[in-house]
């Protein structure tokens, strides 16, 4: 009874160890999740090839202190002749993975537990529909074998289609040879189809705008004190065009359809007109006189701003992510060095000078509203755009050559949620500029924060210097 | 002059020739044209086939197609596209078609075609030199073909080519071995080019048969002198900067890399260059680059829409005219690609001025046509149908270019889709459609056989409806900020709302693709069993149609026929005919060079018009 008890005793102990160890899974998973989207989405994904390979069951191919290394220095690893890392090297193409040495054993850690549970939910998921769809396909063809076999159906058909419509016209040209006459006359079918063509083109462009233009940035404003410039420019622009691409597209359709060679009219001989000649070169000089002149006002009004409050925010860009660092107090950007970059901290700066002390490099940048920005550009590798398409901004982004540019944010993201009506909007910057294979997924979200809001994110943030909490930011300029 | 055309006069009876020397290696201008367009035709459906790997990527970012694996090997593991070799692929198409098709095989072919038969030449000023051209193009065509399957893929940097991405192997797989075959590829048909390009100004400019004056000629001339001279100018300074390039990569050297640490260029740190300056010097030859493609387009529109309208081209001194301004303005205006690089902003205000003022010109060729078309009598071929297809894409694609090179409205359109749908509509579809336009005309004349005109027909209302619902929509995706060259648009939320459209995009580009199937058989089929073609089955007046059907090396049996009157006199009043060939004296004209009422003189209509009210 006593070993009963005690073998009671010991199996409760367990299962308490074994749940509490599946609620420490499950937080730390939790943790990994952010830690994941925040570091490695940029180059990985659970299932796919993106950069590097597909982490799913990684944890089950190889051990996790080896992971724990290579995710801390791959490159050391590498050198250091570990063959499996080696390996690794050479299968992905030889491209070095960014060295995460910021992040502790533990972070690590949370990260596997969460591709760990990632992995086995995607395996539970996609053997339950396969289950589902088995009795569906009853002759054993999985979905995609099915669309495979649709495909060549189709071409099939597409095939047949061209045999029996050569086959028809032969046989219309052969009656035609008999009857000594074509039996279609295109110069009559196709003016019509010109007209039709017109006709239709120029509904589906208007429905176009009406329904597509919706969906552009231009529905929602702009959400920067140059943007509504940039707007109204553009605005003009398309009502200046958009005149002139309907009159000159119906006067093209038109004339294919009106003046066919009907068999009865000689065309009229009219080699030249210089009254004709002249309206239609000063015209468009005129109209693109005005285009012009508006358009350098609003170019110079953009690219020259020099506001005294403005805070200096530098935007580093590397294959592939972002990273932001803010001027902290002082409002004056640290020094950096391109060859310290990755290596005391993430952006090469120079954690001895004075200027550097209080700035703080973020994943995801905050501005507050209607405060000027400049932001500072910088690039780690090849060239990369930090594109704010909401924003009306952009700026590439050079390694080696510094590039600036400002704005200021007029709408904040809680204001333009309820705006557009979209609970999950975020404003983002984007990388528009090709840098190699994960160019596609290189962002950073921005948010844009009432002076409250701002401040209260600033507070959780770290020093680069020191790791304090910065003290709250007034104005930047004092 | 005179020698040369004795040497052939006694020379074309018996000459001799084998299948290599008159296949082959041939220097007669009109099989070296057919070779340009042949390899031309076998590129951009390789080009094509491209894009449609990629259309497939974008509109189906989430499925998996088993048959890539069997085309593209590893790079299409378990049916996906490998996000590598998405951007080799968008890079090998944009450069195949903007050099490979749309330079060598439009200007190429047609250059080659119709400067000795149009100006009255035997043959090319130097048919060594021309034979040489079409066979660097050949080689750099084989080169640019043989990266696609070298290790780490062919070049995946974008067809610009920016320093440092493709600069860097360690950056991006395709910037290793096929980086290096594709700056060879370039090195080799930037000789092409201007092995061709010096040729072409020579014998416009010195081989005219007595009487064709340079207000004479025919406007396809005109725009093959202008991009003759464009390209001689710009792509040395594109072997200046692909030379540097090669220096960067294989080298060690700094032009255009800066502070780039050891460890990510080769093991040796790069610093003191800029990035920049390749942009430059790329963007030199870029910009021209465009009317390089574009000009010969409109110049076989002018040609085309003039002899099937039977009326003579409007405003024919004002087309030469804004010929001459496009391409000089061509050279000023290269920065408008680069006004967020960081550049001056004064710079980017003059590259604005200079952009927007191309629109004038642009423009007058524009309602030029237009006037042309006016009270016309209408042969709707094949021809002219692709014809009207380049005026109405060319409208719809340059009026973009008024956003595009206004630099405050650039900042939010750089590199999007609405950039995309620029420049296919304008470049890419307006020139193909010159290009295929140009191919139903002077087919006849290439191959002595005629294309079968129905199928031309369908060929063109599949093409052309589909290039407007390929690239119309795009406009909308780049107002939304979608960037372009990206491989998906899965990782922005925002982006989700236009799945349809991408796939409405990629169904109507493999339509479009499918029907280019139409034009290949019908093209191959007509070559070798079309129906057999009269001398000048338009009835037109320029000077290839007089010689014989079957080709004649040195192209006329006798003598070069001397010309009297510009190459427009369609519907002349008082003609019996609605056309008077260039060959054709005016009543009283003796010497050819005499001036006659060939080029009418200003105001001619209203000075008839009064002669008509005062003969009432």
């Amino acid at each position: 009874m006593k070993i009963f008890n005690s073998l009671n005793r010991i199996l409760l102990l367990i299962t308490l160890l074994a749940g509490f160890n599946f609620s420490l899974d499950a937080q730390s998973a939790e943790e990994g999740k952010t830690l994941f989207k925040a570091n490695c989405t940029a180059c990985h994904a659970i299932n796919d090839k993106v950069v590097g390979p597909a982490l799913k069951d990684v944890h089950k191919r190889r051990e996790e202190a080896w992971l724990i290394k290579w995710i801390k220095n791959s490159q050391a690893l590498i050198k250091s002749g570990d063959a499996t890392a080696v390996q690794v090297y050479k299968e992905n193409n030889e491209s070095v993975m960014t060295a995460f040495e910021n992040l502790s054993d533990n972070e690590v850690k949370s990260i596997i537990a969460y591709i760990k549970a990632e992995s086995e939910a995607k395996a539970e998921s996609a053997s339950t529909a396969t289950v589902a769809a088995d009795p569906k396909s009853n002759n054993g063809t999985t979905p995609e074998e099915m669309a495979s076999n649709i495909n060549w159906l189709l071409f099939l058909v597409a095939i047949l289609l061209i045999v029996v419509i050569s086959y028809v016209f032969k046989i219309l040209a052969r009656i035609g040879d008999i009857q000594g006459r074509p039996t279609i006359n295109w110069t009559k079918l196709n003016s019509q189809l010109l007209m039709a063509f017109l006709v239709i083109g120029m509904i589906a462009a208007f429905w176009e705008f009406f329904v597509h233009g919706k969906l552009t940035y231009f529905s929602m404003g702009a959400a920067s004190e140059h943007g509504e410039a940039y707007d109204s420019m553009f605005m003009i622009t398309l009502a200046l065009t958009g005149v002139v691409f309907v009159i000159t597209q119906a006067l093209l359709f038109w004339y294919g359809f009106k003046y066919k060679n009907d068999g009865t009219r000689k065309a009229l001989y009219f080699p030249d007109n210089h009254k004709l000649e002249l309206i239609w070169t000063v015209v468009p000089a005129i109209v693109l006189t005005i285009l012009v002149v508006r358009g350098l006002l609003v170019w110079n009004s953009m690219m020259y701003t020099n506001k005294e409050d403005a805070r200096n925010i530098e935007v580093f860009g590397y294959q592939f992510g972002w990273d932001a660092r803010l001027a902290g107090n002082d409002n004056k950007l640290g020094a950096h060095n391109f060859r310290e970059v990755g290596k005391v901290n993430a952006l090469g700066v120079d954690q001895n000078d004075p200027n550097a002390k209080d700035d703080i490099i973020v994943k995801e940048l905050h501005l507050e509203v209607n405060k000027p920005v400049n932001f500072y550009f910088r690039a780690k590798d090849v060239i990369h755009s930090a594109y704010f398409p909401h924003f009306r901004a952009q700026m590439n982004v050079v390694p080696g050559l510094p590039t600036k540019f400002s704005f200021t944010p007029t709408v904040t993201t809680a204001d333009m949620r309820s705006k557009i009506g979209k609970p999950e909007f975020d404003y983002v910057l984007l990388c528009n500029k090709i840098c190699g294979a994960a160019h596609y997924r290189m962002k950073m979200v921005v948010v844009v924060d009432s002076p409250a809001d701002y401040q209260k994110w600033l507070k959780s943030q770290k020093t680069l210097v020191n790791n304090s909490t910065p003290s709250a930011q007034t104005t930047a300029s004092n | 002059m005179s020698d040369h055309t004795l040497h052939h006069h006694d020379d074309h009876g018996h000459h001799e020739e084998n299948f290599i020397t008159k296949y082959i290696f041939s220097m007669d201008h009109k099989m070296i044209a057919r070779q340009f367009l042949i390899t031309g035709i076998i590129m951009g459906t390789i080009g094509m086939l491209m894009s449609m790997i990629f259309r497939l990527q974008l509109a189906f970012p989430d499925m998996t197609f088993p048959f890539l694996e069997g085309v593209l090997g590893h790079w299409g593991k378990d049916g996906k596209l490998d996000p590598n070799f998405y951007l080799a692929l968008i890079t090998i198409h944009g450069t195949i078609m903007v050099f490979f098709v749309l330079t060598a095989g439009l200007s190429g072919t047609f250059s080659n075609l119709l400067i000795p038969f149009q100006v009255g030449a035997r043959d090319m000023a130097s048919p060594f030199m021309n034979m040489l051209s079409y066979w660097f193009f050949f080689l750099s065509s084989v080169v640019m073909i043989a990266s696609l399957f070298v290790d780490g893929g062919p070049a995946a940097a974008g067809w610009t080519i920016y320093p440092p991405l493709s600069a860097l192997p360690k950056m991006i797989p395709g910037s290793g071995v096929g980086m290096t075959l594709w700056l060879v590829s370039m090195v080799l048909f930037i000789a092409s080019s201007l092995l061709g390009g010096i040729n072409y100004i020579a014998t416009i400019l010195n081989m005219r048969t007595k009487g064709m004056k340079m207000t004479r000629l025919p406007l396809t001339i005109w725009a093959f002198l202008v991009t003759a001279i464009l390209g001689l100018l710009s792509f040395p300074v594109l072997l200046g900067g692909s030379l540097l390039l090669i220096f960067d990569r294989s080298f060690g050297t700094s032009f255009y890399l800066s502070e780039i640490v050891a460890e990510l260029a080769g093991g040796i740190e790069r610093t003191g260059g800029s990035p920049i300056l390749f942009q430059h010097l790329f963007w030199f030859l870029g910009h021209p680059e465009v009317y390089i493609i574009l000009l010969p387009a409109l110049g076989i529109t002018s040609e085309v829409i003039a002899t099937n309208a039977r009326k003579p081209i409007f405003g024919y001194r004002a087309m030469i005219g804004s010929i001459l301004a496009i391409g000089i303005l061509s050279f000023i205006v290269w920065g408008h690609h680069m006004f967020v690089t960081g550049m001056n902003p004064f710079l980017g205000s003059v590259f604005m001025l200079g952009t927007l003022i191309i629109a004038v010109p642009s423009a007058v060729k524009t309602f030029n046509y237009l006037a042309t078309l006016w009270k016309g009598n209408l042969n709707l071929t094949p021809a002219m149908m692709f014809a009207i297809g380049l005026v109405s894409l060319f409208i719809s694609g340059g009026l973009t270019g008024i956003y595009l090179g206004n630099a405050s409205l650039d900042i939010n359109l750089h590199d999007t889709y609405f950039v995309v749908a620029h420049f296919h509509l304008v470049m890419g579809s307006a020139a193909i459609f010159g290009m295929m336009s140009g191919i139903y005309h002077w087919f006849p004349k290439m191959f002595g056989r005629m294309m079968n005109e129905t199928a031309g027909h369908i060929h063109f209302w599949f093409t052309l409806i589909s290039a407007y619902c390929v690239f119309f929509p795009m406009h909308f995706m780049g107002l939304a900020g979608v960037p372009r060259r990206y491989y998906a648009n899965t990782a922005y939320d925002q982006f989700d709302v236009f799945v349809d459209m991408n796939v409405f995009i990629t169904v109507a580009a493999i339509i479009g693709g499918a029907a280019q199937l139409i034009f290949l058989i019908n093209f191959f089929y007509s070559a070798i069993r079309g129906r057999r073609a009269p001398q000048n089955p338009w009835k037109s007046n320029t000077l290839e149609w007089t010689t014989p059907v079957e080709h004649l090396h040195g192209n006329w049996p006798g003598e070069i026929p001397s010309v009297y009157r510009w190459a427009y006199d369609y519907s002349k009043p008082g003609a019996e005919d609605d056309y008077i060939p260039q060959t054709v004296p005016d009543k009283d004209q003796n010497d050819p060079m005499e001036e006659s009422t060939g080029l009418p003189e200003v105001g001619y209509l209203t000075v008839k018009a009064e002669e008509h009210a005062h003969h009432h």
